[in-house]
């Protein structure tokens, strides 16, 4: 039955004679073994001639209408009821003239007529005179302000921290009079000594030589500092003590950070 | 008479400029086809007529719609198809008044008389009674193939659809009448 299944729209083709003579051969051979689908084909045959009965049928009706005075009386009732409303010319697009791709170059056409409109609104109302580097445009005088205010800050910043190393320095000193500097002195003499290194060309752009020649003087000190080993003998703490008040380094650092505070860009 | 493409064409230009006798050799063409796809839809032979009569109306007014390289006569077809649906819609309650009315001797001669002869008046009275029960797709392919004697290619253009979908609707449509004849007419379902 299974097998059946599949050959009943086969049926109908075969019935209604719309089939090759290979296919229908090989449904005539199946029909012979198969009881069920015989009767099918019987039955099918029998509504399809009764079907066509009711055309025939409707072909008598056909016959027996006089089709000549039907059309006369079809074309006075169309023209009776006036004249044609006016349209373009039949299969004629006078604006898209028998070109290929009617409905791409029409998409095309628009396309390009309403980026010419918007194109004209946007000139129009200037908006692309303000480019948006304008938006950050900045002259030559205030960044030069911004380079003198960084260094500025950067070096108050460096001269806070070596005032602390270095007073530290200067007030230490052990009863059994050797000197030693705290671990966090130490960290910080070397981070100082990197901090400077990217000072120098701040210092040079901003031409602050004042600035820069107290913080070289500095650099020195810490420079003499990391070669010695943290602990330090007592004479070389006096040494490097007697440099920081020979050369008022401390004195120095208080009045140049009182200038730099003051002139604060 | 078979008239070409070319022949058809020559006929609408010279129907759009106005001249009237171009216009009733298009009547005459086609309005046979018209009235048989009318007569099969709605069954009635007036209705059927009123139709032909509004189809070339409407061909007349829309005759500069009309593209040169469609198929005219799938598209005139197509043109009667909606109005004889239009005009069954319109008339469905009379129509089935009509139906009411009808006696059950006319059934009951349906019944007795179609065993013997497929071509009975019976049988053809049951067939044509249960076409009116398929759905609207079903029923127009039904009858348009065994009524009209179209095939599947023109039913596909006049319907808008494609000549698979046409023959998937009229396997349908036969497999519905035979369910619902098989009773009356002995068949095994």
């Amino acid at each position: 039955m299974n097998k059946c299944r599949g050959k009943k729209p086969d049926l109908l083709a075969y019935v209604g004679g719309e089939m090759s003579d290979r296919d229908r051969e090989d449904i005539r051979r199946h029909i012979e073994a198969c009881p069920a689908c015989a009767d099918e084909v019987r039955e099918l045959e029998r509504l399809l001639e009764g079907a066509d009965s009711l055309g025939r049928e409707m072909r008598q009706v056909l016959a027996g209408i006089d089709w000549d005075a039907q059309a006369e009386k079809v074309v006075s009732a169309v023209w009776d009821r006036g004249p044609r409303p006016l349209g373009k010319p039949r299969g004629v697009r006078p604006w898209l003239p028998a070109l290929p791709f009617g409905p791409v170059l029409a998409g095309l056409l628009i396309g390009i007529l309403v980026g010419a409109a918007a194109m004209f609104f946007v000139l129009r109302d200037g908006t692309l005179r303000k480019t948006p580097a304008e938006a950050f445009f900045a002259s030559g005088e205030f960044l030069s302000r911004v380079d003198q205010e960084i260094a500025r800050r950067e070096t108050l910043d460096y001269l806070e921290k070596s005032q602390y190393v270095l007073l530290e320095l200067a007030q230490t000193q052990t009863e059994s009079g050797e000197c030693r500097l705290s671990e966090a002195a130490t960290l910080k003499t070397r981070e100082l000594l990197s901090k400077k290194k990217y000072l120098n060309p701040q210092l040079e752009k901003a031409r602050m030589a004042k600035a820069k020649a107290i913080c070289d003087q500095i650099e020195i000190l810490f420079y003499e500092l990391a070669q010695i080993s943290e602990s330090l003998t007592p004479a070389q703490c006096r040494g490097i003590q007697n440099l920081i008040e020979e050369r008022n380094i401390l004195l120095k650092i208080k009045l140049l950070k009182k200038e730099l505070q003051e002139s604060e860009v | 008479m078979i008239a070409t493409h070319e022949d058809v064409s020559i006929l609408l230009d010279r129907a759009s400029q106005g001249d009237r006798q171009a216009f009733k050799n298009i009547v005459g063409l086609y309005q046979q086809k018209v009235f048989l796809l009318a007569y099969s839809i709605l069954g009635h032979r007036e209705d059927a007529l009123d139709v032909v009569q509004e189809t070339f109306m409407r061909l007349y007014q829309k005759l500069d719609a009309y593209e040169k390289d469609r198929n005219f006569q799938a598209w005139l077809l197509q043109i009667a198809k909606n109005l004889s649906i239009d005009y069954y819609r319109k008339h469905r309650e009379k129509r089935r008044e009509m139906e009411s009315l009808r006696s059950v001797e006319e059934l009951q001669l349906a019944a007795d008389d179609h065993r013997s002869d497929p071509e009975s008046p019976g049988l053809r009275h049951v067939i044509s009674r249960n076409i009116e029960r398929l759905g609207e797709r079903q029923r127009l392919i039904f009858v348009m193939k065994h009524l009209n004697g179209l095939e599947y290619r023109e039913i596909a253009q006049v319907l808008g659809i494609s000549v698979g979908t046409v023959k998937s609707l009229h396997f349908k449509a036969v497999r519905n009448l035979r369910n619902w004849l098989s009773p009356e007419l002995g068949m095994q379902p």
